[in-house]
């Protein structure tokens, strides 16, 4: 066999009091896809630094065809043919698609850009790779998966051979993973080697040549591809077995207490007399595509952005909520889906982000703040929903996305709120963590929380809610209980191919 | 590694610094008078807290009062804040002088009611103090060596009228509208006109900070918007050179426009020799530096002191520009 | 009825709307940027001319213009600083420690003229080095670090002229840097403010230069991952502002015939709003060349304005903060469209 496209051995890497990743490897061939797996904090995102030369790893080996290679940084990476389109988004918003995707490669005519050059390039790489963009288009006026399908063009755009792909899909529509895979299928056929990383096992089941498992940033195995097998994988991952494809029924719940009803709501740009109702104790889910106008509801509820018509009421009483503020008074979170940006105070600690949607609580006379009290209450919460961090006084920064989210649940319980509206609450969380998420999210309805899960994913609107709520282009296009609903079901009402609205259930 | 990063920046800035300082004309010494003269009781010391310490009128003053100290054989300090509008870091300047205990203080108040409670400090500490320039609204400060700026506004308006024949449209281009000196030199032109000249017509009065840029912009916007003005009134340096070059820029001939300014420097003499400004009111700043220190050592030793010296304000054009009463007053 | 339930992305109306709404958002954005500040000017404009005769005459419109030279180059440079997200406060009091550096070289030390503006130039460019240097390497936030070379420069400015102006009247052919008039009755400051907008332009849409300045004021971070030194490109970026502001030093300097020490304070922050009138964000990712020209025209317009019809010192102040207030406004607002 010749020598491997890309190896690592013995790769260990430490930060200040946290060992990240220890002894770890992989091979790569050319013309294989690699999956690598692992729950959040299993060091799969330092590896991918390491390779693509922002992190610098302590021990170990990188072999490119055979031949040790060192990556001092990102540049170098790119010249050893090692592209990687990274979790978080980045690109410049304030650029075209063109411009982003050769980003430090403009091509010139002198001292000028060449801009048409650029162009006609950037719009004959899209054509070719099938993505469905307008290379002079801004970036910042695109949709998320739009974004995303840029991020891919860039990376395809080095003429990679090595293919790093953290979480790709993450934000995008079924159509555009079939894209996607599509183009994944074509790059194999070139003889690209692809590292893909995600935590959706259907694409894995689908992309798949071997899979690599690292948990707590030690290798646990690898898998050829006639041993992969899901059950194994998650094993593997979490080291416990895991109960999937448990699902609610709608008539579990108590259903006689409203809690939230929202009548008529509409706004200015996208919603069109959005009406549902929420009763105590249940998980109401959000369903339907990007831009259907899910977050814009919650974001219209809370006092966000501004309505044009509807009224909202909150346990029978109307109420007048015209900015975030009123709705926290009335008793209503909204954890939204951008956590790092919007949800936390990333450089603070648990127990500040725990304390901040409730100072009053904590706040003594002369408006002393009760460290004291905030960090016992930030315990509590650490407790209850079995948050991994080291201690409260951890910067937020540092814990993984799954613990990140559940700092952000206890910020919404230490404030009492009783309606939370979470929108694509498992974003950017592995297999593991997730299934976490969704048992806390289900101890709390259970013990007489109200809560909306907006969310993208099917399986994951069928494994939590009691009753799903579809919308299309700004509408409700249907309520289903969970019983009677399928993805398949959900999807029609989702491209508003039904149109008759149903009752609940 | 970093660290050796930053050390070798900060030697560099710390160069730079020095190269630039090597170009320098030598910076004046804060200081003045025998160096080192050990106790109390061998040389007096006199802190003056002016109003700024950048202009030339400031340097003029403190020429004087260094001048002065050298023949009473007194030691003096002199500072002021950067710009006239820094009031509180001028308070903090008198604090420290206070504090260090000096046999006497010699102070320009920028603001007449701020300084009271030091003065009451001062008094405690038994300290004198003797004012110059501008004074403060508290008993305790003894004698104000100034300028009547009343007067000297009124003399530049008498002035301004003869030149023009009594008659016409003149503008203002004032350097504060805020600080004493700036108004009265305002108000005793104005007035002047008022009173005696009932067809002379103040058409504007703007305000340029002694700005040269701001305030040759003012100019020019007001010998645009008033076609027919025959006279300009510039009240410091500053304003009156902002005019000069207002008129430079224009292209108008010297002379056409009557400029009248306010005290000297190099650029505002240069002017009035070759015609383009008419003449200038100039104080005495050598004087008032000279005065306040005097007054000081008078103070120290107990003497009575009248309330105010005015030090005078002088008339100056192309004619007397070398009369040897005029040129000591003149400071380049 | 009859379709399959897949495909969802095809499904029309979704497509349409989002396109539709990013490109109206688009063209809202771009429309605010460009035609808010030269709607402005031209209202301005018109309504001077309406309330005073003596407005729009030649002789008055060159005034406004060369009035406008020194804080338009000052602006012209800022604008790449700011497009990165950063600002320079260095830049007022460092355009004086350029001009007394060109002082010093000229007349103290009697150097030909070429010698001394170079020096003033090459001063600019030094702190401009120094700031790049201070953000990029050391980490400092750009508002301190530029806050330290502001107080630095000016007390450098003090310091080396001896507290005292220099005059250029012994340096024949200075005065007209800025006063002679290469083209019939444009004084030249207003002509090399023209060729330095038209550099600047040239500089940030059509080099690479100006690609990284947006790119970094875009999404820092992405930018270095793409692989594109970033903190080389900010060094550069606040060497170029400071050769902007070597400039406006020899151009004040000729100007005024005379290095003024303790002038300077103050114009920073008439060039940060000349260029965010113009439509540049401060947030840093948006900039523009033209929108500062217009901006820095709009502030002197105003100004100018409101002094030929002998408005009070005081309410011109109070009239120009609120027209920075609506301008920032403007900003805030393309913010909340886009993203």
């Amino acid at each position: 066999m010749t020598a491997a496209l890309l190896e690592v051995e013995g790769i260990s890497k430490s930060f200040p009091g946290v060992r990240a990743l220890h002894e770890v490897q992989f091979s790569l061939h050319s013309g294989e896809v690699l999956v690598l797996v692992g729950e959040n904090g299993a060091g799969k995102s330092t590896l991918m630094k390491i390779l693509s030369g922002i992190y610098q790893r302590d021990t170990g080996s990188i072999r490119v065809d055979g031949q040790e290679v060192e990556i001092p940084g990102p540049a170098a990476a790119q010249a050893l043919g090692i592209s990687i389109i990274h979790q978080e988004m980045n690109l410049m918003p304030d650029l075209s698609v063109a411009q982003n995707i050769y980003i430090g490669r403009e091509p010139r005519k002198g001292p000028f850009l060449d801009e048409r050059g650029l162009n006609r390039k950037a719009q004959q790489l899209l054509d070719d790779l099938g993505i469905k963009l307008d290379a002079k288009q801004r970036v910042g006026d695109l949709t998320v998966a739009k974004q995303q399908m840029v991020e891919i063009a860039k990376a395809l755009s080095f003429d990679a051979r090595v293919l790093i792909m953290d979480e790709p899909t993450s934000a995008l529509t079924d159509t555009e993973v079939e894209t996607l895979i599509g183009l994944i299928e074509s790059l194999k056929a070139k003889g690209t080697g692809i590292v893909y990383i995600s935590h959706r096992m259907e694409e894995l089941k689908r992309l798949a040549d071997r899979v690599t498992v690292l948990r707590d940033g030690e290798y646990i195995g690898t898998l050829e591809r006639d041993e992969i097998d899901v059950p194994t994988i998650i094993e593997m991952m979490v080291g416990r077995h895991l109960d999937e494809g448990a699902r609610p029924k709608a008539s579990e719940h108590l259903r006689d207490e409203v809690v939230l009803r929202v009548t008529g709501l509409s706004t200015r740009q996208l919603l069109r007399d959005v009406s549902f109702e929420l009763h105590r104790g249940e998980i109401l889910g959000f369903a339907g595509l990007m831009g259907a106008g899910r977050t814009e509801t919650a974001r219209a509820i809370i006092g966000a952005d501004p309505r044009s018509a509807g009224t909202i009421e909150v346990n029978g009483k109307q109420v007048s909520i015209k900015q975030p503020a009123d709705a926290v008074r009335h008793g209503i979170g909204y954890l939204s889906e951008d956590r790092k940006r919007l949800g936390l105070m990333l450089e603070q600690s648990v127990t500040f982000n725990t304390a901040l949607a409730s100072m009053g609580t904590f706040t003594g006379p002369l408006g002393v703040v009760q460290q004291g009290k905030a960090r016992t209450t930030a315990e509590r919460y650490v407790k209850d929903l079995r948050t991994r961090t080291p201690s409260t006084e951890q910067v937020v920064k540092l814990l993984s996305g799954g613990n990140q989210q559940k700092v952000v649940i206890a910020k919404w319980l230490a404030r009492d709120c009783d309606i939370l509206i979470f929108d694509e609450p498992t974003r950017g969380i592995d297999v593991g963590a997730k299934e976490e998420i969704y048992r806390l999210l289900q101890k709390l309805a259970a013990e007489g929380k109200s809560i909306i899960v907006i969310s993208s994913e099917l399986p994951e609107v069928l494994r939590l809610a009691h009753r799903i709520v579809v919308m299309a282009n700004g509408r409700v296009t249907g309520t289903l209980a969970n019983e009677d609903a399928s993805q398949a079901k959900i999807m029609e009402f989702a491209t508003h191919l039904v149109a008759d609205e149903q009752g609940a259930a | 590694m970093r660290f050796s990063k930053r050390t070798a920046l900060v030697a560099g800035a710390a160069t730079f610094a020095l190269a630039l300082a090597g170009c320098s004309g030598g910076g004046a010494p804060a200081t003045s008078g025998e160096p080192e003269a050990g106790g109390d009781g061998e040389t007096l010391q006199i802190a003056l807290v002016s109003k700024g310490f950048q202009h030339q009128f400031w340097q003029a003053v403190r020429t004087g009062a260094e001048e002065a100290a050298e023949e009473l054989g007194v030691e003096v300090t002199f500072e002021g804040p950067a710009a006239e509008t820094e009031i509180d870091a001028q308070l903090q300047m008198l604090q420290a002088a206070i504090d260090r205990g000096p046999d006497a203080i010699g102070y320009a108040a920028l603001d007449p009611q701020a300084c009271i409670p030091l003065y009451e400090a001062a008094e405690s500490a038994g300290i004198p103090i003797v004012e110059f320039d501008a004074g403060c609204e508290s008993e305790y400060g003894q004698n104000l060596a100034a300028t009547d700026s009343m007067a000297a506004g009124a003399l530049a308006a008498q002035n301004m009228a003869e030149l023009i024949g009594g008659e016409g449209q003149v503008g203002i281009v004032g350097h504060s509208q805020i600080n004493s000196t700036g108004v009265e030199r305002r108000d005793g032109f104005v007035e002047e006109i008022e009173a005696n000249y009932p067809d002379i017509e103040i058409v504007d009065i703007q305000y340029g900070d002694g700005d040269h840029l701001r305030s040759a912009d003012i100019a020019k916007a007001m010998i645009a918007a008033h076609p027919d003005l025959v006279g300009l009134y510039g009240t410091n340096e500053g304003s009156a050179i902002g005019i000069v070059n207002a008129v430079t820029e224009l292209g108008l001939p010297a002379g056409e426009l009557t400029i009248v300014g306010f005290d000297s420097g190099a650029a505002q003499v240069d002017a009035i020799r070759n015609g383009v400004m008419a003449g200038a009111i100039t104080q005495d700043p050598i004087g008032i530096g000279r005065t306040v220190v005097e007054n000081a050592v008078a103070a120290i030793n107990g003497e009575e002191l009248d309330d105010f010296t005015d030090t005078g304000s002088y008339w100056y054009d192309a004619e007397n520009l070398e009369d040897p009463e005029i040129a000591a007053v003149l400071y380049e | 009825m009859s379709q399959t339930t897949q495909s969802p992305a095809d499904a029309p109306s979704d497509e349409a709307v989002a396109k539709e709404r990013g490109a109206r958002a688009a063209l809202w954005r771009k429309g605010l940027q460009q035609g808010l500040a030269f709607g402005t000017l031209v209202v301005l404009l018109l309504f001077f001319s309406i309330a005073s005769n003596n407005f729009f005459t030649w002789s008055n419109i060159s005034g406004i213009l060369l009035a406008t030279a020194v804080i338009g180059i000052l602006a012209l440079g800022t604008t790449f600083v700011i497009t990165t997200g950063g600002i320079d406060l260095s830049i007022g009091t460092g355009m004086t420690l350029a001009a007394v550096m060109t002082g010093i070289v000229a007349v103290n030390l009697g150097l030909p003229l070429i010698f001394g503006v170079l020096a003033g130039i090459a001063t600019g460019a030094l702190m401009g080095l120094i700031n790049g240097i201070n953000v990029a390497y050391l980490k400092l936030p750009p508002f301190i670090a530029t806050l330290a070379m502001m107080m630095v420069a000016q007390g450098l400015a003090l310091v080396i002229s001896g507290v005292r102006p220099i005059y250029f009247s012994g340096v024949p052919g200075f005065k007209d840097i800025a006063l002679g008039t290469l083209i019939p009755s444009l004084p030249n400051a207003v002509l090399i403010m023209f060729i330095l907008a038209a550099v600047a332009y040239f500089l940030l849409s059509k080099t690479v230069f100006g690609r990284y300045t947006v790119a970094i004021g875009s999404n820092e971070e992405a930018t270095r991952l793409s692989g594109v030194n970033t903190n080389r490109w900010l060094v550069t970026i606040y060497t170029v502002a400071g050769v902007f502001t070597g400039i406006a030093g020899v151009v004040l300097a000729a100007r005024l015939d005379s290095a003024q020490p303790q002038l300077g304070v103050g114009y920073e922050l008439q060039a940060i709003a000349a260029v965010i009138i113009g439509g540049t964000s401060l947030l840093g990712g948006r900039g523009s060349i033209v929108g500062t020209l217009i901006g820095a025209l709009i502030m002197s317009v105003l100004i100018n304005g409101l002094r030929i019809m002998s408005i009070q010192t005081e309410w011109q102040n109070v009239v120009v903060g609120v027209v920075i207030a609506i301008a920032v406004f403007a900003d805030s607002l393309r913010n909340r469209r886009g993203l």
